[in-house]
Parts: C-alpha cells; structure tokens; sequence
C-alpha cells in the first residue's frame, strides 16, 4: 500500500503507540483486502459503548489511547450505551454497572468524541452527504449511510472505526469503490407494504436469503427515511448487507447500472406472512412491549399516540420507547412527552433493548416492530419475541 | 508429520496443543474474556478453554466488539497462542492485531477436517507453514 512520507512516521511510532496502533490496523486490514492507499473520511460512528456488550476488556484497550491524551480528528459519535444516562435506576440498572458504564463513556469523551450515543446519527443533525467516505461502524447506520444517502462507509468493527476517528483516515476498499457498490439481486416487492413492521420484516427476510449482496427494491415508492431504517436495520442483523438500493428513492439508484442484476426475487404476501410468523413466538402473558429499534424519531411517537389516545394500558404491561436524547429534546414536544408518559410510557434515551443488559434480563415475553430487535433479543434462546405493527400493538396491549 | 501452507496475518512462532472449532464463532457472547472458556452452548466445544491453545476455526461471527474480547483474552492472561482460520474477517483481523496473537488463514488444506483437537500444532510464519504433529 502507498503511505505518504507522514502516515509512515505515523505506522512506525514516531507520534506515539495509539496512532501507530490505529496505524497498523487500517493498513493491515486494507492491505488483506486490496486497498492501494489511505482516504480521509469525514465522520466517525463508534461502536463499542454499553459495558454489556464489552464488558471489562474494554478498559485496557481504552487505556492505550487515554495513556497518551489521544483525540479524534474528525466529528465522531458514539452508539447507544447500556443505559439512560439520567434514567438508569427506572430501568433497573445497578450502581455497579451504571459506575462502569459512566467511565467508559468518560474515556471517549476525553478523546474529543461526541456524547450522542445514538444508533442513528443521522437523524440528529448528522446527515452525510452523497459521495462523503465515512468510518461508521454500528450496522444499521452503515446500512442507511451508503443506501439512504450515498455516503460510502465499509461495516467497519468498533476498533476500526475508533482507529479511524483517530487518524481521520481509512483504507479505501470495500464500499469506498464504485464498482463494490453495484445490486446484483432485485427484489420487486409485490405486497403491500405500510407499517414500520412490515419494512422490518421485509429487511429481515432479504437479509436471511441473500446474506452479504447488495439489493434493488422495485415498489418501495414515496418510503420515508423512518421506514427505510427499519429495512436498512433489519437486513444488516439478519445479513451483514451494508448497502442497498431502492427504486425512485435512494440516491444511486438513478446511476445504478441493471445489467449487473442476475437474479430477480419477487417478495410476496406469503414471504411476508412466514416471516411475521417466524416471530410470533409468545405463548403466555406479554411483559414488555420495546419500541425504537433503531432510535424512534418524532413521526414514531405522534403515530404511538394517534392510536392509544383513548385508550389505557393493560395492566403488568410495561411500554418502552428508546430513543436519542437529542431527537427527544430538538424535536419532541415536553407536552408530547407528558401525554405519552401519562398513559404509561417510558420513553428512555442513550440506549437501547438490544445493548441494554436489563430488557433481557427482566422481560421473556416482549413485542417489538422490529426485526432486528427481534433477531437480537431471541439469540439466546430465553426470550420471546412477537413481531407486530403500532398499530396492532397498540390495540393488543392497550384497552 | 504433515505440513500445510498459509498466509501470515500477525507474525509470529508457536507450539501448542489445538483446539478446533468445527462451527464460525462469535467471540463476543461466544468466548469469556476472563477465562477463555467456550461459553456458545451450539458450538461442541462449550465449557473447553482456548487459553494457550492453538484456536482453530472455519470462520467467525457476530459483533464487531468481538475484537475486544480478542484482546481482553490476552490482557486477562487466558488468550489463545495463535488463531488459525479460513479467510480471517476484520473482527479477529483487528483483535489479533490489538493483542499481538499470531494469525494466519488461506490454507492450503481443510483445516478443520485433518487437524484434531488435541494434536500438537507448530506454526512458523517466517515459512508460511503449519506442521501438525499427532498428539
């Protein structure tokens, strides 16, 4: 691979071991995969962040980078944590961990990373722009950076992106080359597909077919970045698909060249219904309902609302929402917020049912309207999931 | 003695008894950091440690935090004295790289069917060799 003068200084330590660290990892993983030199990026979304999903390795790795006072330079965000910075004893969550979880946190804040803690940066102001090369690692927001807005990140692991952020540089393979970004399977979906569950399952679907290739969506017109989320979230669980195209809506697909395509999939009334019953796993009482997979924007919550307005939640029931603090405190409503919370609602930021420790823990039998948080929630085997609409989640757990 | 070829990821010169994985594995959930147990309940080799063995694997899975738990293996004492797999993806790529483990894949050889849990590996890296001596 080609290193100016400087990034060789940077690979054989002269500015420190963390960036000669970073150094070696993007240089031997661009090497392995071709890559012929190093490209600035542009942000960084970081991975990595609930004390759940890292647990106490993280520390030492963390220790490489605070020993020398290392910052980021480039904007970078951090992914949700295992917890409601401000909430976490509602929760349920212990002293010990809530501890564990504020110092990881604090050791990415001392590298000049942003406290967003949020899956979907993109909705916090943090648009990418078409063309921009980027270093973003959590899987939904890969997803939704390279098909939603043209942006071109790889999946980058957690240790990769936090590299990245430090050196503002990453290798260019993979996603960052055109020619990587080309469908070759098209997927004319043929069944009406409305609520947020339903883009969700058709993700989840393609993903667990098609693991790895890059789709076009045919009959996904007028979609709203709030539905293509769900898509976007539930193939990369399902599928490691990190990019993809849909038909009169994402910005490539008016380039995209079809003659690429060699398999054409209609996706039917049939596959959707098998795949709703794939979770539709709960068989005693419900004990939670989980929404905000990835983060709920304003439109999730005024939907939430327009169907429970009349209604009162059923008792031993508990309803969470998860979003980001800062879409719940820019665009949220203190009265929306009220209204939701008086029928019952939690509505808990910087974290999520799938990094948070407690979901899985105090709850067994839960309903989401998404797949992801489905996949993720049933992995173990000891929790059960059904996958269903607001809308029918709303009339099943409110009465 | 059979010898097999390789590429070399992380450098490095090791001898150790093998473990051999015959399902991907997930590091993270699916290996403890803190004692190098086999915690994946579907895998075969739940409850077995990977401390100071040889790791060999067809491919890996799962969160790419699983580099972290690569590294915590080592910082914790209990890590693995080098991976050996198919196509090393980036997670053990980085994990491998963070710890300093000895890595390497593309053999030339099924790894998995013609190693043993328990034979006695050597690799060399400098002669892009592994020899499998039976235990």
């Amino acid at each position: 691979m080609f290193l100016t003068k400087y990034q060789e200084r940077m690979l054989d330590g002269e500015m420190g071991v963390a960036i000669s660290k970073c150094m070696e990892l993007i240089v031997k993983i661009g090497e392995l995969n071709n890559a012929d030199k190093l490209i600035p990026i542009k942000s960084a979304q970081i991975a990595g962040v609930s004390y759940y999903t890292v647990g106490e390795s993280i520390f030492s790795f963390l220790d490489i980078f605070s020993n020398e006072g290392v910052k980021v330079k480039v904007p970078s965000w951090l992914n949700p944590a295992g917890m409601d910075l401000l909430k976490w004893k509602d929760m349920g969550i212990t002293k010990k961990f809530a501890n564990k979880q504020k110092k990881i946190i604090q050791y990415y804040l001392d590298m000049g990373i942003e406290q967003t803690l949020t899956c979907t940066p993109y909705l916090i102001g943090n648009e990418p722009a078409f063309g921009d090369h980027l270093s973003w690692s959590e899987s939904s927001a890969v997803s939704i950076a390279n098909g939603f807005y043209g942006a071109k990140t790889n999946r980058e692991g957690a240790p990769l992106a936090l590299a990245s952020a430090v050196l503002g540089l990453t290798s260019d393979y993979g996603l960052h080359k055109d020619e990587n970004r080309v469908p070759k399977i098209m997927i004319d979906v043929q069944t009406d597909i409305k609520h947020f569950s339903d883009y969700s399952a058709l993700g989840y679907w393609y993903g667990k077919n098609y693991h790895g290739h890059i789709p076009f969506f045919k009959g996904l017109d007028n979609s709203s970045v709030d539905q293509i989320k769900m898509l976007g979230a539930a193939m990369a669980a399902s599928g490691s698909v990190a990019h993809f195209h849909v038909e009169n809506q994402t910005p490539e697909s008016k380039f995209v060249d079809l003659k690429s395509v060699n398999e054409k999939i209609v996706f039917s009334e049939e596959d959707k219904r098998k795949t709703y019953s794939i979770f539709h796993q709960i068989k005693e009482n419900v004990d939670l309902v989980a929404i905000g997979c990835p983060h709920t924007s304003a439109e999730d919550l005024d939907i939430i609302y327009s169907y429970i307005k009349d209604k009162s939640l059923r008792p031993n029931i508990e309803f969470w929402v998860f979003s980001s603090r800062k879409k719940l405190e820019t665009e949220v409503s203190e009265k929306m917020i009220q209204k939701l919370e008086s029928k019952g609602i939690k509505i808990f930021t910087d974290t999520c049912m799938v990094v948070s420790p407690i979901v899985r823990e105090k709850y067994k039998n839960i309903i989401t309207n998404s797949a992801k948080a489905a996949f993720y929630l049933t992995r173990k085997g000891k929790t059960k999931v059904n996958l269903q609409s607001l809308e029918e989640i709303s009339m099943e757990v409110f009465e | 003695m059979k010898e097999i070829e390789i590429r070399a990821i992380v450098e490095g010169k090791v001898e150790s008894p093998a473990v051999v994985s015959p399902i991907s594995i997930s590091f993270l959930e699916g290996v403890d950091p803190e004692t190098g147990i086999i915690i994946d309940q579907e895998n075969p080799l739940f409850g077995t440690s990977i401390a100071d063995k040889i790791f060999v694997f067809p491919g890996s899975k799962g969160s790419t935090v699983g580099s972290y738990v690569i590294y915590g293996l080592q910082v914790n004492g209990v890590a693995p004295t080098a991976l050996v797999t198919y196509d090393a993806e980036p997670i053990v790529v980085a994990g491998a790289i963070l710890a300093d483990i000895t890595l390497v894949d593309k053999p030339d050889t099924d790894i998995i069917s013609c190693i043993k849990t328990g034979d006695i590996i050597a690799i060399d890296t400098s002669k892009r060799i592994i020899e499998i001596r039976k235990k």
